[in-house]
């Protein structure tokens, strides 16, 4: 049998001979990648066990178990953790990392000692946020937004916290950096722009928002730390600053980065729809230009976070009218999606079932973020959990829900094997309505007036968290189903063939399963498009050993 | 008396701007239904209808463009858009519209950590009425709240103290908030136009007890708030009759002690319980515990938590006094 990149690698430095080794020094962008799903997912079962935390302390008013500091420290680690160490370098670490190259026919990233460097960036940042849990004064207790003056004046520890963000945000940077550069120098011949997947598109897109926006948070934690160390008077009251600075620094990188969790996840759609429609992708185009457009304009409506915010009422009418502009070429993919089922042939496996599950659940959480642009409307909504399930819906049953999806597309090219797709299926609708029913009723709770970030509440609203906790019961059993099951296909499947959906983009041309080290044999001539079907089988077919066309 | 039930008060949209809301609410509620729908039933229809078993190899087709189709899914919800745009601006508008000063109660906010205070105007007699407004566990809602007349339009000016963080004043049933930012002060306004108790709930995260940081809007008839404002009585509510509070009772409750401490039970609330203190300690850490709390810490509870008050001399050794007297 021909070697795979689970038998060797490049590294670093040297050649170690011991396989632990060789795994802390890779240098290949498939096992960097694999390095942070591993850590990624650890991190994000912490978080969801903290969100579990906070669910059993609302289930009823009053205090339950735990006190209203440990709730403040519970919701600000779940979102750190969920926000800076998963789900912004999600999408493109992981499958980015290890699917982008192969579907450009390189053999690497432009810079894989960077990479590697960079992940352990990454590691650097994760320990020092996690660091300050194990402090005398505790882990912060800001929320994920850090908002000034609260963030100078408490007395936890925030510094960690800060400081690990900004490094987790260079880690972010270089990522962009790595893949901007991978993407204009290493795409295969005859691949022009017009002729990348979708999901290269996405990760193209996200790359610059990482270059371009991440500075101005890193530059917003360095002040903030200046300010509470040295008091150099720019967000504190006290000090003559202005903490409304703050919050428009913040969110000028903070709405760009919902944009860099989102698009590669859309990415993963545009994969996933033709290949189980079995037929080429509708407004290929529209598709690959409504994510560059989501990306410009998404920096220029970070306001919609301040209509409450004392900020003049021109700016706010301003913001929100780009706010909707937005909508519009999110909205456009989504009609492309569906019109690409139109005629074909669907195939219901289970990637397929989390694309279709995700257009339901993300059109929910699109549509809210719509009432919530409204300016009068938010006045009303904001800061309620209206607004929180609204980003519940987004970023899980956006975002992460296509995370999965893509996770099981990809899974037989990485592993080289299958899981059982009727359990698989199981844990998807587990999870699809636990998901549903742990966050609609907090449409409901936040328009009657629940405010977020509440560890106690009016009796009122009692109802709405009990149907809420008995979602988040049902969504974390399927979850942990569904690692389960991808556990045992990882060890006990059967072996899944180097193209098991019939797919046409070049990461499912490989030479063996799981792929060789150096990838595709040779490097192979693209003058096809990545979607190319007819009568619903692939029209481009190489020979593996010459990469030269066969059909 | 209770806080008052939040759903009731939230379906009576008790401010003349509420319906405005709503109605910009629901528009947004029936338009995302449809542009829902025509993107969740044609999935399902589909997936149903192009069903694997349903579709032979050679029908499938590879159509990848459709210009007039295209143009209508860009143009028609781009034209909806601007319609929400439209009624998102315009509900904001009439809540952002400050009333003329002389039709309207201006009357002072000053939220801190985690207290609502409100200063009205002087009345006829020359009297302020000054009313701290804090959520007590015990009774389970706030004792005192903003007292003001139907029909009338009232500005609020709000502000926090400059060492203090960021909150928001939310009324749920009147549709409106706004942030209170230390160091600026910022204003919103309504007119209530029904009898009733509204909650008002901080909305801007503040640390410890934000979900506690409750107060409540109180609209009253004409002649009773009338009554009540030309009079020097601390709420409409008080019983005039009942025996006056000391001193140091009243000046423990308007400082907001009370959302902190409790007094007459063991009950660890956000500071350590007061029941009891003057016979462990004397009056002169009672005094230094309130000028300068950061100075001795009790076991199990945190500098930077509590304010300095930095209250006259005389009013100290009251409350020393009160605390003192809490046995
Ligand atoms: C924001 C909440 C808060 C408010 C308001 C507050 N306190 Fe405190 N208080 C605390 C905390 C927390 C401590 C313990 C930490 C410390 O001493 O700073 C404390 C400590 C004390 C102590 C010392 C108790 C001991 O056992 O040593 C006294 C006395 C006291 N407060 C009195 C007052 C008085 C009088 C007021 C009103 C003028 C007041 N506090 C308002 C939170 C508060
Ligand atoms: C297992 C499923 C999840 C549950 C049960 C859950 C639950 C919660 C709860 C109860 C809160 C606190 C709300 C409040 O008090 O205001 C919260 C906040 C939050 N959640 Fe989740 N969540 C889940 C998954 C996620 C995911 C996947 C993400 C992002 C990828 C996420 C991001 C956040 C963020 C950013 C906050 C705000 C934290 C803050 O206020 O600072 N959550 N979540
Ligand atoms: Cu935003
Ligand atoms: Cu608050």
């Amino acid at each position: 049998m021909s070697k795979s990149y689970f038998d060797e690698t490049h590294c670093a430095i040297g050649h170690p001979k011991s396989t632990f080794m060789q795994w802390m020094l890779t240098i290949d962008h498939k096992r960097i990648g694999l390095m942070y799903a591993a850590v990624m997912f650890t991190f994000f079962f912490v978080a969801v066990a903290t969100a579990f935390v906070m669910r059993l302390e609302l289930f009823a008013p009053g205090a339950q178990f735990i006190d209203g500091d440990t709730f403040n420290q519970a919701f600000t680690l779940h979102g750190v953790i969920m926000i800076f160490l998963f789900i912004i370098p999600g999408v493109p670490a992981v499958l980015g990392n290890i699917v982008m190259p192969l579907m450009i026919g390189a053999k690497d990233v432009s810079f894989p000692r960077l990479n590697w460097f960079t992940f352990w960036l990454y590691i650097l940042g994760a320990l020092v946020a996690l660091a300050s849990l194990f402090t005398d004064a505790g882990f912060a207790d800001t929320g994920w937004t850090f908002y000034a003056p609260y963030s100078l004046n408490t007395g936890t520890n925030v510094i960690f916290t800060l400081v690990a963000a900004f490094i987790l945000g260079m880690a972010s940077i270089l990522t962009g950096l790595n893949f901007l550069v991978t993407i204009h120098r290493l795409r295969a011949p005859g691949m022009t722009f017009w002729k990348m997947p979708l999901f290269v598109w996405g990760i193209y897109a996200t790359a610059w928002i990482q270059l371009l926006a991440t500075p101005v948070v890193g530059i917003t934690l360095i002040l903030a730390i200046m300010e509470k160390y040295f008091g150099i008077g720019i967000f504190d009251p006290a000090k003559g600053g202005d903490p409304v600075l703050f919050e428009h620094l913040f969110w000028i990188y903070s709405h760009p980065a919902v944009y860099l969790m989102i698009l590669p996840a859309f990415g993963i759609m545009s994969e996933i729809i033709p290949t189980f429609s079995r037929r080429t992708i509708f407004g290929y185009r529209s598709i690959a230009l409504s994510s560059a457009s989501i990306a410009g304009v998404g920096y220029l409506v970070w306001g919609h976070h301040l209509y409450t915010s004392g900020m003049a009422d021109t700016a706010k009418v301003i913001f929100s009218f780009l706010t909707f502009f937005v909508a519009i070429p999110t909205g456009v993919k989504f009609y492309d999606w569906v019109a690409t089922m139109y005629k074909g042939k669907i195939i219901l496996s289970t990637p397929m079932l989390w694309a279709l599950g995700t257009i339901i659940t993300f059109t929910i959480g699109g549509l809210t973020g719509v009432t919530i642009a409204m300016i009068g409307v938010d006045i009303h909504l904001q800061d309620t959990y209206y607004t929180v399930a609204h980003f519940h819906y987004a970023m899980l049953g956006g975002v992460v829900f296509l995370f999965f999806a893509g996770l099981h597309y990809w899974f037989p090219l990485v592993t080289g094997k299958m899981y059982n797709e009727k359990q698989a299926k199981i844990a998807f609708y587990l999870q699809f309505v636990g998901f549903n029913l742990l966050w609609f009723p907090m449409f409901i709770a936040g328009y009657y007036g629940m405010p977020r970030r509440y560890f106690d509440y009016l009796p009122e609203f009692q109802i709405y968290h009990q149907f809420s906790f008995f979602g988040a019961v049902i969504f974390i059993t399927g979850l942990t189903y569904m690692f389960v099951v991808f556990f045992k296909g990882w060890t006990k499947g059967k072996p899944s063939g180097t193209n098991p959906w019939n797919a046409t983009t070049l990461e499912w041309h490989m030479p063996s399963s799981p792929p060789p080290l150096e990838n595709h044999s040779k490097v192979p001539y693209v003058d096809f498009e990545p979607y190319e079907y007819h009568h619903g089988e692939p029209v481009v077919k190489f020979d593996y050993e010459t990469m030269k066309r066969i059909d | 008396m209770d806080v008052n039930n939040t759903l009731s008060g939230f379906n009576s949209m008790a401010a003349t701007f509420a319906a405005d809301v709503d109605h910009a609410f629901w528009l947004n509620f029936w338009i995302s239904i449809v542009l829902g729908m025509t993107v969740i039933i044609p999935m399902f229809y589909f997936a149903w209808k192009y069903r694997e078993s349903n579709v032979k190899n050679e029908d499938i087709s590879n159509n990848s463009h459709n210009t007039p189709l295209e143009i209508a899914w860009t143009l028609i919800p781009t034209a909806l858009m601007m319609v929400l745009f439209y009624y998102g601006y315009t509900s904001m508008k009439t809540l952002r519209t400050m009333p003329a000063a002389s039709e309207s109660i201006t009357i002072k906010v000053e939220g801190s950590k985690w207290k609502w205070k409100y200063e009205y105007p002087a009345n006829k007699a020359g009297h302020v009425h000054k009313i701290t407004s804090v959520y007590d566990k015990k009774i389970g809602g706030v004792k005192r709240g903003l007292y003001v007349p139907k029909g009338q339009k009232v500005i609020l000016e709000m502000t926090s103290p400059i060492n203090d963080v960021i909150h928001a004043y939310f009324v749920p049933a009147f549709r409106m908030k706004e942030d209170v930012i230390p160091g600026r002060t910022t204003k919103q306004w309504f007119e209530a136009d029904k009898v009733g108790e509204y909650d008002v709930e901080c909305a801007e995260y503040c640390g410890t007890a934000h979900s506690y940081m409750y107060s409540k809007i109180v609209v009253m008839e004409r002649a009773d708030y009338d009554k009540w404002f030309e009079s020097s009585a601390k709420s409409p509510f008080e019983d005039a009759s009942a025996p006056a509070l000391s001193k140091g009772q009243s000046l423990y409750e308007d400082n907001g002690c009370a959302g902190c401490h409790s007094i007459d039970t063991d009950a660890i609330l956000v500071g350590p319980s007061l029941k009891g203190i003057g016979a462990k300690h004397d009056a002169a850490y009672l005094k230094d515990a309130i000028l300068t709390p950061d100075k001795v810490v009790p076991e199990g509870f945190y500098p930077g938590v509590m304010p300095p008050f930095a209250l006259p001399e005389a009013d100290v050794a009251e409350l020393v006094k009160y605390m003192q007297s809490a046995k």
